[in-house]
This record gives C-alpha cells, sequence and structure tokens, in this order.
C-alpha cells in the first residue's frame, strides 16, 4: 500500500472520477489516468507474477517497454484481450481488468515453488531436462510447461468487433510526438507538403507529459499544428517500417472509450507511404541490475517522475533513487517538488555535478554517493534496502517503499533497424545509435542519441559483496533471466549475443528486450572481457509491439476474407438446388441433388441422362485467353506441344502444355477464330498461371513476335451441352451457322447468334458424347441458360456439376490436370504422345523430354484399373503394391489418380499412375486398405467407346 | 459483416450512400483491350485518338502501358477492327463491371484498400492497380468522383469491401 495520489498535480482530470475494477477489487481514479497510474494511487504494486519463477512483479515503467504489468482486460463477450501492458490501458469508467499467471490469487501463487527452486532452473533449463523422450515433448511437457509458463489465456470466442484498414501517403511522416518530433513536424509543415505526425500514446507530447514547465509550450505546438494543416494521431503505434519509407500503423479507436461508448472500428491499420520519414522514439530508460531488483515498488525513475507529474501519484511515502545517471537526480528533484517524499539519492559514482548535490541539500535529501543497493526487503512490497559502500562493502539498511532505478537511456532504434540502418556504439550513452540509412530517414531527439539525459556511468551489474550467482539481479523482467544465467551462457561456451539470446530468452519476451537487450549485452561484455561491439547486436523485426490479429487483418475477414468467383449462372444453380464446391477461387455446381437424392444418386442420374439424351454444364470458370497478332500461330506452336500453324480457321485443337521440365502443367482447347486470332482455353486454376507464363515467354524469350494476349476468361459464359440430343436442343435457337455434321465437324468452332446474341459455338466433347459449348457474352449467359434449358426439356436434359463432368471424361480416359497429373508427369507418362507434334522444331519443354530420366523404362504411366469386385470405388492417392503378401513397407509401385462409380458401366472405374504401367497390362495389381488388399486389372485408360463412335454424329 | 459468408455477396443492386460517399453499379459500357507496338496503327485500324503518356485518357480511351490501352465506351458504340494488322483489339465488354464511387469521401474511400497516393492522381488519369487483393483500373473522372472497372466476378467482393470501408 505504498502509493498514493498527490494532492494535486498532474494532467488528469479530478473533476471526472472513474471507477473499475481490478481482481474483483474496486477502485477509483481519474479521466487521464492510465490503468497503471491509477492501481498505483489505489496503492496496488503488485501488478502479475512473473513467467517462469512465478515471482510476484509490480509496475517497472510507464511506456510501451513495460515487460511485467501484464493484464487481461474484458470488454465484454469476445471482447477479453490478454497481454495489455497496464501503463498502455487509458482508463475508462466501468473499466474491467485482471491479473495473469497466478493461482489461486495473484498474492497467494502455488506456483511461486518455482521461485524457491530457482536454482533448478538455470538457463537451458527446458532444453537440458525435457530432451528424452522425444515424444513425449509434444504430449506431456509442453503443454505442463506452457501452462505453467505462458502469458494470458488466448480468447477462444470470436471477436465481434470490425477493424479498418487504409493507405495513406504524405511528404513527411513524424513517429513520435515529443518535443523533438514536433518540431520536426513544425519545420516541415512549414515548407508545405502533407505531414503526419503519429503518437503511441493518450495524447501527444512524449516525454512532455511528465514536465509541467512544457504544458504550455506543448498546447501552443499542436494548435500551431492543427493551424499548419498537420495530421496528429494519438494511440497510433508505428509497428514497422518496410522498404521504400512503407511504414504500417495501428491506431486505436475504441479501447480507451467504456464499451457502451464505443463504436466504429476497434482499431484501424494505417499503411503509409512516405517521402520522408522521421524517428522520434525518444529513449526508454535502462533499469539498474541488483539483487532484488523486481520487487514490486522497485520501478524505473522515469516511471516514478511520470506517475508523480503526469498522473499526480506518488510511489511511494519514502522513495529513494538508486542512480548511475544523472536523469534519476533530475527525476528525483522534479519528484520531491511535486510534493514526493524522497527518502535518499543513492548513486554509484563516486561524485556528481555540484548542482545536483547542491540541489539535492537543498531539499533535504539525504545522499549516498559511491553507494550501491544491495539488497530489497520485502516480497510483495518494497519494505527496506541494504545499502553498501562501493569500496568497503560497509552496508547499512535503510526503510523505504518505493526505489526508483536510474541506469541511463536506451534510444529506441527498433523502426532505424527495421529500415536497415546501421548502428554505432556510443560509449557515453552505452547504446547503439542509429548511424546510416539507404531509406530517406532520420532519427532525432532522444532516438538518434542528441538530446541531453544529463551525464551517467555504464554498469554491468550494481556492486555487491555477493557474487552474481547467488543473486536474484533481473535483466529480463518478462522472461525472467538474471544476471546469473547470461554469465552461464558464457561460461558454457557462448560467444555471441545472438547464442546468448536464445540460450537464455534474454530479449525473447513480448517486449522484445526493450529493458534487458543492453543490459544483457553489458553483462556478457563484462563476463568476457570484451568490448560491447565483439559480443554483437540482435535484430529488431516489426512488430514493434504486440499488436491484435484483428487490425493486421482488417477487413478481410469473414464474407470479404477472400474473394469467392461465382459465374453468371451461379444463381441459377443456387435456385436449383446445387451442391457447390470451390475450385480455386470459383465457387463451381458439384451436383444437382433432386429432392433427397444422395450425391451418388445424383451424379448416377446426371451421367446416364447425359449419355442417354442431354445434359448441360456450366464451363464459364474456363481459363480463356485471346490470342491475337499475325504470329498467334507461330506463338502457340513454340508454346504448346501440338502443331498449330496448319489449323485452319475455323477449326479447333487440342492443346497440351508443358514446363521447361518437360512435365504436363496445362491443358485445354483452342479455336482458330481468324488467320491471326485464337481463342484459347485453359484450364480453370490455370487460367491466370498460363497467361502469366505466356506473357513471360513473349516478353523474355520471342519479343519478335507481333502477337497480343487478352485474358477473356470473364467475357464469356460457357454453356456446354452434351449428349446425343444436343445438336437438337441448340438448333432452334442457333441462328447463322449450320449445325449439321458435315457443314460444322468435331473440333470446330463457328461464330453466329443464340437466342440472338453473338456466339462463338465450339463443336468440343470432354464427355465423348456429341458436344458443343456455348460461348456468349457474360452478360447474356444466364439468358441463354435458362433458354437452353428450357429448351431441353422436350428432350430430357438434364443440369449436371463438377462431379458428372469429372465421371464422364474418366470414362473416356481424359486427364484432368492437378489431379492426375501431379507436375511429375509427361506426355509419354500420361499415354499422349499423339498430342507431340513430331515435325515441330521446338516447344517449350521438347528438350527434357529427351532426358534421361525422362525416357527410362519404368517410369510411371497412365493406366485403367478396374477392380475385381465392381462394386468396390478405389480411393483416390491409394497406393499400389505387386504383391499385398510383401512385408511392411511394401515397395509401392503407383497411385490411384481419379476413381468413379460408373452408371454407364455399371461398375466402378479408376485411372492410376503405376511404375511401368502399360507393360502391365491384363496383371492384377494390389491396393492396401485398412480392410484388406483390394485387388484390381490394368486395363487400358478408355472405358467406354473406346472407337469414339459417339463422337461421330 | 459478421455472420456472412463470401458465398452471399452479391453485386450492389441498389446505389450505397454513406456520409460523405456514395457507390453505385455503372450502367453496362463497351469495353476493348487494345495493343499495338506502334500507336498510329492501332488508331488508324479504330479511327481515334489514342493518348500517348501512360495513364491519360481520351475520350474514354485509357493508356495502361506502353502498348496498352483500354477502351471505356458508352454502350453500343464499336470499335473497327482488321485482321492482318499489327495491333490486337479485343471486346472485353463483359469482362468487367463499373462501380462509381462519388462524394467528398470518395478519395478517402479508395485509398482504404488502393496503395496509391489517390489524392495526388491527377483528375482525368486512370491506372491499372489493385485493392487490395483484387485488380482494377482506377479512373478518376472529377475531384470527387472514380470510377473504378473490375473483373465481373470480383464485384461483388470488392462492391462489399467498399461498402465496409465507408464511413459509418
Amino acid at each position: 500500500m505504498s502509493g498514493y495520489r498527490l494532492d494535486k498535480g498532474g494532467r488528469i482530470d479530478r473533476a471526472v472520477p472513474l471507477s473499475f475494477r481490478f481482481d474483483g477489487q474496486d477502485f477509483r481514479g481519474f479521466a487521464g489516468d492510465t490503468l497503471a497510474s491509477a492501481l498505483v494511487a489505489g496503492g496496488q504494486m503488485l501488478f502479475g507474477r512473473s513467467f517462469k519463477y512465478r515471482r510476484p512483479r509490480g509496475l517497472l515503467a510507464t511506456g510501451v517497454e513495460e515487460p511485467n504489468a501484464l493484464v487481461t482486460v474484458d470488454r465484454g463477450p469476445g471482447r477479453v484481450t490478454p497481454n495489455l501492458r497496464a501503463p498502455s490501458v487509458a482508463l475508462h469508467d466501468g473499466l474491467i481488468a485482471q491479473s495473469q499467471n497466478r493461482y489461486p490469487s495473484l498474492k497467494t501463487d502455488f506456483g511461486a515453488i518455482n521461485d524457491r527452486l530457482g536454482a533448478l532452473f538455470p538457463a537451458g533449463f527446458y532444453n537440458k531436462t525435457f530432451m528424452w523422450p522425444r515424444s513425449a515433448w509434444e504430449k506431456l511437457y509442453e503443454p505442463a510447461i506452457r501452462k505453467m509458463a505462458g502469458l494470458g489465456e488466448s480468447p477462444k470466442e470470436r471477436d465481434p468487433d470490425h477493424y479498418g484498414a487504409t493507405y495513406a501517403h504524405c511528404e513527411l511522416l513524424v513517429i513520435g510526438a515529443g518535443p523533438a518530433g514536433i518540431a520536426a513536424a513544425m519545420d516541415a509543415a512549414a515548407t508545405g507538403g502533407r505531414v503526419i505526425l503519429i503518437d503511441e500514446q493518450e495524447e501527444p507530447g512524449g516525454g512532455a507529459l511528465a514536465d509541467p514547465a512544457q504544458w504550455a509550450w506543448l498546447a501552443e505546438s499542436l494548435a500551431k499544428l492543427a493551424a499548419l494543416g498537420v495530421t496528429v494521431f494519438s494511440r497510433t503505434t508505428a509497428i514497422g517500417h518496410y522498404h521504400q519509407n512503407f511504414v504500417v500503423a495501428v491506431e486505436r479507436l475504441t479501447d480507451h472509450l467504456a464499451p457502451s461508448q464505443a463504436a466504429g472500428p476497434r482499431e484501424k491499420l494505417w499503411r503509409i507511404r512516405a517521402g520522408e520519414v522521421v524517428l522520434a522514439q525518444g529513449a526508454i530508460e535502462r533499469p539498474l541490475v541488483f539483487d532484488g531488483n523486481d520487487v514490486p515498488g522497485v520501478m524505473l525513475a522515469s516511471a516514478g517522475r511520470a506517475l508523480a507529474l503526469r498522473f499526480g501519484v506518488a510511489v511511494g511515502r519514502a522513495v529513494v533513487v538508486m542512480a548511475s545517471h544523472d536523469s534519476g537526480w533530475r527525476d528525483a528533484l522534479a519528484m520531491a517538488e511535486a510534493g514526493v517524499t524522497i527518502a535518499a539519492i543513492v548513486d554509484v559514482r563516486p561524485a556528481v555535478s555540484s548542482d545536483l548535490q547542491a540541489a539535492a541539500d537543498a531539499l533535504g535529501i539525504a545522499v549516498y554517493l559511491n553507494h550501491s543497493v544491495t539488497g530489497v526487503k520485502g516480497r510483495l512490497e518494497v519494505k527496506a534496502i541494504t545499502l553498501c559502500h562501493n569500496d568497503d562493502y560497509l552496508a547499512h539498511t535503510l526503510p523505504c517503499d518505493a526505489l526508483l532505478m536510474a541506469g541511463g537511456w536506451t534510444p529506441t532504434v527498433h523502426l532505424w533497424s527495421h529500415a536497415r540502418g546501421t548502428l554505432k556504439w556510443d560509449a557515453a550513452f552505452g547504446a547503439y545509435l542509429p548511424d546510416t540509412t539507404v531509406e530517406n530517414l532520420r532519427a532525432v531527439g532522444g532516438c538518434s542519441g542528441n538530446w541531453n539525459y544529463g551525464d551517467g556511468i555504464v554498469v554491468a551489474t550494481l556492486p555487491s559483496p555477493k557474487p552474481v550467482s547467488k543473486q536474484k539481479a533481473f535483466v529480463d523482467f518478462q522472461n525472467d533471466v538474471k544476471a546469473r544465467d547470461i554469465a552461464l551462457a558464457v561460461q558454457e561456451g557462448f560467444r555471441s549475443i545472438e547464442h546468448i539470446k536464445r540460450y537464455t530468452t534474454n530479449g525473447m519476451a513480448t517486449d522484445q528486450g526493450k529493458t534487458s537487450n543492453l543490459n544483457g549485452l553489458q553483462i556478457a561484455s563484462e563476463t568476457l572481457s570484451k568490448p560491447v561491439t565483439a559480443i554483437g547486436l540482435t535484430t529488431f523485426r516489426p512488430p514493434y509491439t504486440p499488436q491484435t490479429f484483428g487490425a493486421l487483418m482488417g477487413h478481410h475477414k469473414d464474407a470479404l476474407f477472400q474473394p469467392l468467383r461465382k459465374t453468371v449462372i451461379d444463381d441459377w444453380a443456387a435456385a436449383n438446388g446445387a451442391v457447390f464446391e470451390n475450385v480455386a477461387q470459383w465457387r463451381r455446381a458439384r451436383y444437382f441433388p433432386q429432392g433427397r437424392e444422395s450425391m451418388d444418386a445424383a451424379v448416377a442420374r446426371e451421367c446416364l441422362a447425359t449419355r442417354e439424351r442431354v445434359g448441360m454444364f456450366d464451363a464459364s470458370t474456363l481459363g480463356k485467353i485471346e490470342v491475337v497478332g499475325p504470329d498467334a500461330a507461330e506463338f502457340l506452336n513454340r508454346l504448346y506441344t501440338n502443331p498449330w500453324k496448319a489449323l485452319e480457321p475455323g477449326r479447333c485443337r487440342y492443346g497440351l502444355l508443358l514446363n521447361e521440365q518437360g512435365f504436363i502443367i496445362d491443358d485445354g482447347v483452342a479455336g482458330r477464330m481468324a488467320a491471326d486470332r485464337f481463342h484459347v482455353t485453359t484450364t480453370t486454376g490455370g487460367a491466370a498461371r498460363v497467361l502469366g507464363m505466356m506473357e513471360d515467354y513473349l516478353q523474355t524469350e520471342w519479343p519478335d513476335l507481333n502477337v497480343w494476349l487478352t485474358s477473356t476468361t470473364e467475357q464469356w459464359a460457357v454453356i456446354a451441352v452434351q449428349g446425343p440430343k444436343a445438336r437438337e436442343v441448340i438448333a432452334p435457337l442457333v441462328e447463322g451457322i449450320d449445325l449439321s455434321p458435315e457443314a460444322f465437324p468435331h473440333m470446330a468452332v463457328r461464330e453466329g447468334a443464340i437466342c440472338d446474341v453473338p456466339t462463338r459455338l465450339f463443336r468440343v466433347s470432354f464427355t465423348g458424347e456429341l458436344g458443343f459449348e456455348v460461348n456468349v457474352p457474360a452478360e447474356h449467359g444466364r439468358m441463354v441458360w435458362e433458354a437452353i434449358h428450357a429448351a431441353g426439356q422436350e428432350h430430357g436434359i438434364v443440369a449436371y456439376g463438377t462431379e458428372t463432368m469429372h465421371v464422364l471424361r474418366a470414362e473416356k480416359g481424359f486427364i484432368i490436370i492437378g489431379q492426375d497429373t501431379d507436375g511429375t508427369v509427361t506426355p509419354d507418362d500420361a499415354g499422349m504422345n499423339w498430342a507431340i507434334g513430331k515435325k515441330k522444331p521446338d516447344f517449350v519443354g521438347k528438350r527434357s523430354l529427351a532426358r534421361a530420366d525422362l525416357v527410362r523404362e519404368g517410369r510411371k504411366q497412365l493406366v485403367g484399373l478396374l477392380t475385381r469386385d465392381p462394386a468396390v470405388v478405389l480411393e483416390e492417392g491409394a497406393q499400389i503394391v505387386v504383391d499385398p503378401a510383401e512385408p511392411v513397407p511394401m515397395t509401392m509401385i503407383g497411385h490411384v489418380t481419379s476413381s468413379y462409380h460408373s452408371a454407364a458401366l455399371g461398375r466402378s472405374i479408376a485411372l492410376a499412375v503405376v511404375a511401368g504401367g502399360r507393360a502391365r497390362m491384363g496383371q492384377t495389381l494390389h491396393v492396401p486398405m485398412p480392410g484388406g488388399a483390394i485387388a484390381a486389372e490394368v486395363v487400358s485408360t478408355v472405358f467406354y467407346d473406346a472407337e469414339g463412335s459417339r463422337l461421330d454424329v | 459483416m459478421s455472420e456472412t459468408v463470401a458465398a452471399d455477396l452479391v453485386l450492389l443492386d441498389q446505389p450505397f450512400t454513406a456520409p460523405g460517399v456514395r457507390i453505385a453499379i455503372a450502367p453496362a459500357m463497351m469495353r476493348y483491350a487494345l495493343r499495338a507496338r506502334d500507336p498510329a496503327v492501332l488508331s488508324a485500324v479504330i479511327g481515334r485518338v489514342l493518348p500517348s503518356r501512360i495513364g491519360d485518357v481520351v475520350d474514354g480511351i485509357a493508356c495502361l502501358g506502353p502498348d496498352e490501352w483500354l477502351a471505356l465506351l458508352p454502350a453500343g458504340t464499336v470499335l473497327e477492327n482488321e485482321t492482318g494488322q499489327l495491333v490486337s483489339v479485343v471486346d472485353v465488354s463483359c469482362r468487367a463491371v463499373g462501380i462509381t464511387v462519388e462524394g467528398p469521401g470518395a478519395v478517402a474511400l479508395v485509398a482504404t484498400g488502393c496503395p496509391l497516393d489517390v489524392e495526388r492522381m491527377a483528375v482525368g488519369r486512370a491506372t491499372r492497380t489493385v485493392f487490395e487483393t483484387v485488380e482494377i483500373v482506377l479512373w478518376r473522372k472529377a475531384v470527387d468522383a472514380f470510377h473504378i472497372d473490375v473483373w465481373r466476378s470480383f464485384a461483388p467482393w470488392l462492391g462489399a469491401a467498399l461498402v465496409a470501408g465507408s464511413p459509418s
């Protein structure tokens, strides 16, 4: 109960009292408080339990560097956020917060036994202890350790909030609205251009907020910036700097308001492209490393100052400052002036400037020079400290209830590092400072090192009669790393800070070592007797502070997660009971069940109707590319395996596309619309990839060709009408095209009209039946579909989906790219050498087809499989063996690629890739399954109408 | 947007308005993808003047690249074509859907998902760009009016994304 509210002072609004709850207990605060300042004002010094040893922990800092005071804030169902730093939680009326990582309560935590057993948990403990047996790691050790250690509980409910996102551009982006940032923004604004100034705190001002002498200047400056048109954002954290001054920032819009007052998005992601970026992020004060430096009530001097001067809160009734730096003295003097009782200033240095000494004397503050704190009494709060003279270790005890550490300043170079800016060591600062950068980026103020914090010295650990190995002297408060852990790591042979960091986990917590990196580095340097610059430097990575997933996702959730593409016939399919499946980005009708029909029954019905009468299918998702120019045929000739130059206008050809390695990657039919114009189709999933590949070859390999590519996938709706009655169905609707077999043979294309709209009518078949693919401009697709459906009624037409399409093509042995091929299948493997233009000098992949491995015996080849039991449908992906009695692991010679029940054949059929498959015709192979091996005979891939007579009608 | 899934999205059936913005589906128009090495040849084939600077628009024809133009013309406008020429003229009228975004909040709304400096885009300029993950052609028709051309199947998503990004 050491903290209390001062009678006056601070930027809080004492006219607006707020009530809130922490761990079920009622507290009071004021508008302008943070959760941390209000709790300290209420005497709460205990904020949480540490990560590993479960030690009681209090507030260390009042900024985003806070490592200890992580809390869970409950804003109602689905709005429970763990791991928020209490100093960064703005207070509002009715706020509900809980401490974390304790059981059963914050004051009495059973896990604290770890602290007593601390000697058993040295650095690398988990790695050393839980190595064996390996299998126990996932099931036993890791869950147990996670439960014991860990942070707050992950939310399990759906987040009802939404999150905004936007891009912004400016000539100058200033990050950090302290005095240096404000000055930079002011300078730039005066010269014109868009200036954005962002700051992570509740209000702009940075360090000036804890200095009442600057408040008048601050108010005046902010008014001036507004008048100059500078955009100023508070509660906005720049989380990362990316190439070419692309800065990502997150603005918190509603969390500072009571849930009932919150409206609109919770957070907003700002993606800012700036001509110039000025970093004015300031510096973070360094803790000192000594035995007991983590007892609640031991905090940074800067935090004590901010609490007193910004929030009107005294951290204790008898406050001691332990300094190695002048700034601790200045903070102590400012606090004393604000009404805080400073019991003593201890400084590790033998002498300080006479000004500071005189000022302390004037206020009657006891001063201990050349002294260090060597121990802290109290467990849940500070009760007293032990002081030692640095030379003779003469100790004495000083009663107090708060201890402030002033160990100097670490410039915040996180974003500078994101930008690949180099750093240089500054011995006076005891820190790395920004050096050079390739970006139009500069650092000003504290983060550049160009700021007068006063003088100080750097000490790795405070002098003590106790060896470091006996001290509970913490370096990384969040990951519970002690000075002795770093010493141990060095002793065990780690030399680079990158290794020391990973072995000890120093700096690897959610705070990324904001308060621990430099102390860790100093200790390693001292232990190794090497300069800091020889130990190395760890890298900072975005985000600067932990962020919500919601902010990173923005609108990309629920319906907007990613676009789902639907054809113009999709609505009709939905209205007619289609069951859908997603194919690439598209949603496609899979089958059209009638009543309570199962998929198998629906597909069998659709298949039989198409084979016996006529079926219609929405093929609009097929990729389509218009290839135009005098060299169009030459271009396709070089690209596809097939010969194209002799193809006459009005005719079509199946095209097979390989990659340079000689493997099949796409296929489709192309129609020659004119001497210099082809209508090329691709697979649904391959449309963008094939167009990209074509453009790539055109621009890099064959820039001499006069040919241009245009994606027409979405220009055309495509309706496949397949089956013996197909011609009769469309005949009454078509104008200007002679549909007779003589005038319009298989693999031909004609232009004319259907239902009074222009059409490119293809006579093609992916079913083995007489078939047409009606291409009409997309806006007419639905109308033409319905007209064909109506005209087909008298012929018993059915609409079929992708499942039926798959069965019908499998009956004919037509491959599906990506199902029967997997990127390792050559035309020969697929039995498709017929598609290769033998006389062609070259095509993409041709040379690779002659490679030794691609012509060797025993490659996997596409074959048909007929199970001995015609009722058994093999599982796609199932492995194939010769001898099912062979001991496990059996020799696997291939796998099933496609497998269906064929209604037309009244039995199951399958396609498979099998080593030396074509030489195995007639052999019986086996497919081992959990219920026993299934015997199947190797047959041709064409199961139905092998002579192709059904096309010739 | 909660509780809805992607399959529920449909093309805006009527204009959406929010403070400062109005989002609507543009009337049907003729679209041609035009390509040529030599603009003069293309110009002669289609009988129209072509913009020469990338990003400029002349009489509905936007120059999108060094050899690429997109014509966005009133419905019924037919461009001449001639086989055998060193040009490519392809009718893509139905490939895309136009979405208009108008009002004093239009710039900010387009900027929610478009990484270009929309504010500094001159009136009358057009360019191919993206809105989040979706390719668009963005044409600034007035200080506070944009025409966005987007492939048909992406239009429901884009419309919904613009509505979601609108001020409430």
